[in-house]
């Protein structure tokens, strides 16, 4: 379907853009008007003419912001390094390999990634809890294997399969190992699809939200989702940290995705998708 | 392989093949190995150990119900941190005391004696008993397996009953110096005793005549019966808008996934600021188009707050769901739509008879993840409404969460939680059945 784009196309376009982003917008506007203009009248007022820091300001002085973000960048990269590396054999060896039951063991990586969170959350609570590893990284790390492992094995299937299956062959015929033929004719090809899944990896544990909320309950190890949440106070809530706290989440993000989009598409859209 | 005259050289290539086939397979199952023993230990391994959970009064707050427990036990630490302090008390009164309550301390004493020995020639007791007594008097740690004895059932009632008449009679004495302090040892001797706390499948039973529950499962359907087709209808015909070739698609993709990829949380925390009842923008554009009456309703108002978390999950996924839906589009070649024009296939036609047909099993797909999403919806109710006004947007998950870490009600929180896993399991067996075996098959 090459259609031509018409010029009300256009204006769909931009019309659906700005919905999409609005919240986005209304965010950034907010975050830089100071305290007295949030409330009131000047609340639905998208400009302020005394735009201030004062919000990103309190935002890294009175709460502990920069180490809620190392939690989750230290958590979501060991999760993402470790869990694509175990992934990539067993995802090598259900795409590449023959043997008996690999569509009843892609059938449960499938299902296990379907699993709803809730229905593991109180064995792991408890187990964490009895090792003492509540309030560490690898309490995180543990429990988020349950959904980047099947979610990782189940993209990278997908991306060993792309590749052609004579270069196996070929390789055999030279005598490579099974292992040799992996380390040095598959994975180098395999590399764009294990940097795609990392990505995703990485967002899914970045994102996390009910492990990480019970889990680490200490600032010292909240993750960014959890300690945003909690800036709630008892009595008022701190919008003006809230909307700038948001924006500084959110521009590395709209960084990455800019960047990475037709790498997180393909990923995405990879085994939902029968080509 | 060395070569086998005596045998045809066909037997020999296939003996060959056999043996490359059986390593093949071997290097396959070792690879998959330690994904397979992870997912075992880390996901399935919990679920089954949630089921197990259900079945048992768990309550983490509480000492004596804090773990799951088939069989009776003596707490020996709990015991020998009472037993021989309540004795020497009881000593020291009967020393000061006047006749007849020396008397009573005596039978108390005689009593509790007789219990402690009783206890001791218990099996699993009799090698724990010296053991945390030594550790206790050196005030060393106790390991919670030392310290926790299994004992017969009848030795657990009795030792339970002995200490129950002893707190009694501790009572009637009258003339005690210190009688708080012999009534709170005896006291806390009783915990000692642990009972078991299973209970079968009480707490489903309780679960499914609990209005609360029934609230939060009819919560969660309808949050994901509507967010999911709404988030399906929108995401189809942005798909079908967006198919064509036309200037800024990056821009538009990324537009699509910044949505997607902020977390949850963080979008439930600026959806509150956006309907906030009296500086939410979205709030005050709503109530001047009449959506809702006043700003307030959003998330106040039972009808609305569920809008608005409708609303908020649409936003977040429509975009989502449009890209997978684009995807299955391009996938369908173009020649379909030419040879169907030229057969005089109207626009509409063409829809239903080319593009539905073929996006089926795409639309399924996107269908069966975003749908097991939604039910399990909880980050989103959590930040956004908290569940309320009145439990009006109460997920089921939600409530397991409450009900586990703010009730600290372990084996309800858990029935609840495989109340969860069992609808996803039919709601996903229902799509997988319409889907066939489509989604894992090779080709």
């Amino acid at each position: 379907m090459n259609k031509k784009a018409g010029p009300l196309f256009y204006v769909f376009l931009a019309v659906f853009v700005f919905l999409v982003m609005f919240p986005f917008l209304w965010m950034l506007t907010s975050s830089i008007k100071p305290i007295g203009e949030l409330f009131g009248a000047d609340a639905f007022n998208p400009f302020t003419s005394n735009p201030t820091l004062a919000n990103y300001e309190s935002v890294f002085v009175n709460y502990p912001f920069v180490k809620y973000l190392w939690n989750s960048f230290v958590v979501a990269s060991i999760t993402t390094i470790y869990t694509v590396f175990v992934a990539s054999f067993a995802a090598y060896a259900i795409a590449r390999l023959k043997f008996k039951g690999k569509t009843l063991i892609l059938g449960l990586v499938l299902s296990v990634s379907m699993f709803p969170q809730i229905a593991t959350i109180s064995p792991i609570y408890i187990f964490l809890k009895n090792l003492g590893l509540t309030n560490s990284y690898l309490g995180l790390i543990i429990p988020y294997t349950t959904f980047t492992l099947p979610l990782s094995i189940w993209i990278l299937v997908t991306f060993f399969r792309k590749i052609p299956f004579d270069l196996e062959e070929a390789a055999k015929i030279d005598g490579a190992s099974l292992m040799q033929t992996f380390w040095r004719v598959i994975l180098p090809l395999a590399i764009p699809g294990i940097f795609t899944t990392a990505i995703l990896v990485f967002i899914a544990a970045w994102n996390e939200f009910l492990f990480a909320l019970t889990i680490n309950t200490d600032d010292a190890y909240k993750t960014v989702p959890v300690g945003i949440a909690m800036f709630e106070g008892q009595f008022t809530i701190p919008w003006g940290e809230i909307t700038a706290a948001t924006v500084i989440v959110t521009v590395p993000l709209v960084i990455m995705v800019l960047l990475f989009q037709r790498r997180i598409v393909s990923g995405l859209t990879s085994g939902a998708v029968k080509e | 392989m060395e070569p086998n005259l005596s045998r045809g050289n066909k037997t020999d290539t296939a003996s060959v093949k056999k043996k490359k086939k059986s390593g093949e397979s071997k290097a396959g199952y070792l690879l998959v190995a330690p994904a397979l023993i992870l997912i075992l230990a880390i996901a399935i391994w919990p679920v089954l150990q949630s089921f197990y959970y259900s079945m048992f009064d768990l309550r983490l707050a509480n000492p004596q119900k804090n773990a799951a427990h088939i069989s009776y036990q003596v707490d020996l630490h709990k015991y020998l941190d009472n037993y021989p302090f309540l004795i020497n008390l009881i000593d020291e009164e009967m020393s000061e005391a006047p006749g007849e309550s020396a008397e009573q301390l005596e039978a108390l004493k005689v009593k509790l004696e007789k219990a402690d020995e009783e206890l001791k020639k218990e099996g699993s007791v009799k090698e724990k008993y010296d053991q945390v007594d030594e550790k206790l008097m050196v005030m060393k740690p106790v390991s919670k397996d030392l310290a926790i004895a299994e004992v017969e059932k009848d030795a657990a009632l009795q030792l339970e009953k002995t200490i129950k008449e002893v707190n009694e009679e501790a009572k009637k004495i009258k003339g005690l110096k210190n009688e708080e302090d012999v009534l709170g040892l005896a006291s806390s001797l009783d915990e000692a005793v642990i009972k078991p706390n299973f209970i079968g499948f009480e707490s489903y039973t309780e679960k499914l005549q609990d209005k609360r529950m029934w609230l939060a499962l009819k919560n969660t359907t309808v949050f994901t019966v509507i967010s999911v087709f709404v988030e399906l209808v929108l995401g189809l015909a942005i798909a079908l808008l967006i198919n064509k070739a036309f200037f800024g698609r990056g821009l538009v993709r990324a537009t699509i996934l910044i949505p997607w990829a902020i977390p949850t949380a963080v979008s439930a925390l600026m959806w509150k600021y956006l309907y906030d009842g009296q500086n939410g923008i979205v709030a005050k554009v709503f109530a001047e188009i009449g959506l809702v009456d006043n700003m307030t309703d959003l998330l106040t108002s039972s009808t609305g707050a569920m809008f608005s978390v409708i609303f908020a999950d649409v936003w977040k996924t429509t975009p989502y769901m449009a890209l997978l839906l684009l995807a299955g589009l391009q996938t369908i070649p173009s020649s379909l739509y030419e040879a169907a024009s030229i057969d005089g296939a109207t626009k509409w036609k063409q829809f239903t008879t080319v593009t539905l047909p073929l996006l089926k099993s795409s639309i399924l797909v996107a269908l069966l993840f975003r749908t097991l999403d939604a039910f399990r919806v909880f980050d989103l109710v959590y930040v956004l409404t908290g569940g309320g006004p009145a439990s009006s947007t109460e997920t089921i998950s939600s409530l397991a969460y409450k009900v586990m870490f703010e009730q600290s009600n372990f084996g309800d929180g858990s029935a609840l939680s495989v109340i969860v896993f069992v609808c996803v399991a039919v709601i996903s067996m229902i799509y997988i059945k319409f889907l066939g075996r489509d989604l894992l098959n090779d080709k």
